[in-house]
């Protein structure tokens, strides 16, 4: 390999080196940045307990109507329902595949119908109840 | 192609997770560290059982990984060839000797970019093949369930790790590429060096 051709691999490499690194460096920071918002449960929950979703907006459109139902512990048959989809033969569709097929001319329809019918079918937020005053010491 | 594989996934499970980083071992572009960290969480979900899908998974890279090594291996005859068993060709084989453990252990989970190449070179170079299928494990093991465990641990949040350890990997390669860099620069800057105080003194 001639010296030239040695020289041009070299700075290949290093300018590749530097965009590369400057490219996913700078996204590496802002993916840390979002990572701090999104602390992860204590440990010994996170092993434990299953914990019951309630987020929808985690529902994305790979995911099918029988995984959503198990994360957010929903009776498949009442998203079916509510888009008026047999659960026959489209269990293993995604909620992409299911609006492409179901509703061609709404984009989007199926993932916002199943989110709101999701939050409908949340229970309700159950009042902390403060604990009762401690009796006083008896002498 | 990611939310097509994380579809199959939830539908088929283990099997089609084994064929997909079976897959990704000979070199398709698969996004695999997104999958073994969703994977995780589906295991927290209950939907996969961690240990079979993760022992799988491990049984599947590993045999796409030690395929992909047997490919360079079977390639060593038209290399020598090519190379004539040359002093250069020599060296390299000794240097990937002394260092290829380490080359395979972090190409598994953090340089995964070039993983590939990595084995080919493994098998090309004459590199044991128990050797690899150690090294080969170790990573692979680190990578299944370490950053599965970190799917289970973050749950359905997992999107936020992968996204961090994507970006991780990907600036791990453009370090690796500048440090290759800067390391031949500099060998080259002292030949030159060399050869010009050779000039000088004859």
């Amino acid at each position: 390999m001639s010296p030239k051709t040695q020289r041009a691999l070299i700075l290949g490499l290093i300018f590749a080196g530097v965009l590369i690194a400057g490219f996913f460096g700078l996204r590496a920071v802002f993916a840390l940045r979002e990572f701090r918002r999104h602390a992860p449960p204590p440990l010994e929950v996170a092993f434990t307990e299953q914990i019951i979703e309630t987020d929808v907006e985690l529902i994305r459109d790979w995911m099918t109507i029988p995984y959503i139902a198990r994360t957010y512990h929903i009776h498949p048959k009442i998203l079916f329902d509510a888009l008026g989809i047999s659960p026959s033969g489209n269990e293993e569709k995604s909620l992409l595949q299911l609006n492409d097929e179901f509703f061609p001319d709404a984009p989007e329809i199926v993932i916002e119908l199943i989110k709101a019918v999701i939050q409908a079918n949340q229970p309700a937020p159950t009042a902390v109840v403060p604990d009762a005053p401690a009796p006083p010491a008896t002498p | 192609m990611s939310d097509f594989l994380l579809t199959q996934i939830i539908n088929y499970g283990a099997p089609i997770l084994g064929i997909i980083v079976f897959i990704g071992a000979l070199g398709a572009p698969f996004p695999g560290t997104l999958i073994v960290i969703a994977v995780g969480a589906f295991a927290k979900q209950g939907l996969l059982p961690w240990h079979t899908t993760g022992l799988v998974a491990l049984a599947c890279v590993v045999l796409g990984d030690n395929l992909s090594y047997a490919m360079g291996y079977y390639a060593r005859e038209p290399v020598l060839r090519r190379f004539q068993n040359s002093e250069r060709w020599t060296k390299a084989e000794e240097a990937f000797n002394r260092w290829g453990g380490m080359a395979v252990v972090w190409t598994r989970f953090l340089i995964t970019g070039i993983a590939v190449p990595v084995n080919l070179i493994a098998g090309t170079s004459n590199f044991g093949i128990r050797r690899f299928f150690f090294y080969d494990l170790l990573g692979e093991a680190v990578w299944i369930f370490g950053y599965g465990g970190l799917g289970y641990l973050f749950g359905a949040q997992w999107e936020v790790v992968s996204d961090v350890l994507s970006n991780i990997s990907g600036l791990s390669l453009g370090l690796v590429l500048l440090g290759i860099g800067i390391w031949l620069g500099i060998r080259l800057i002292k030949t030159i060096g060399a050869k010009k105080t050779e000039g000088f003194e004859a």
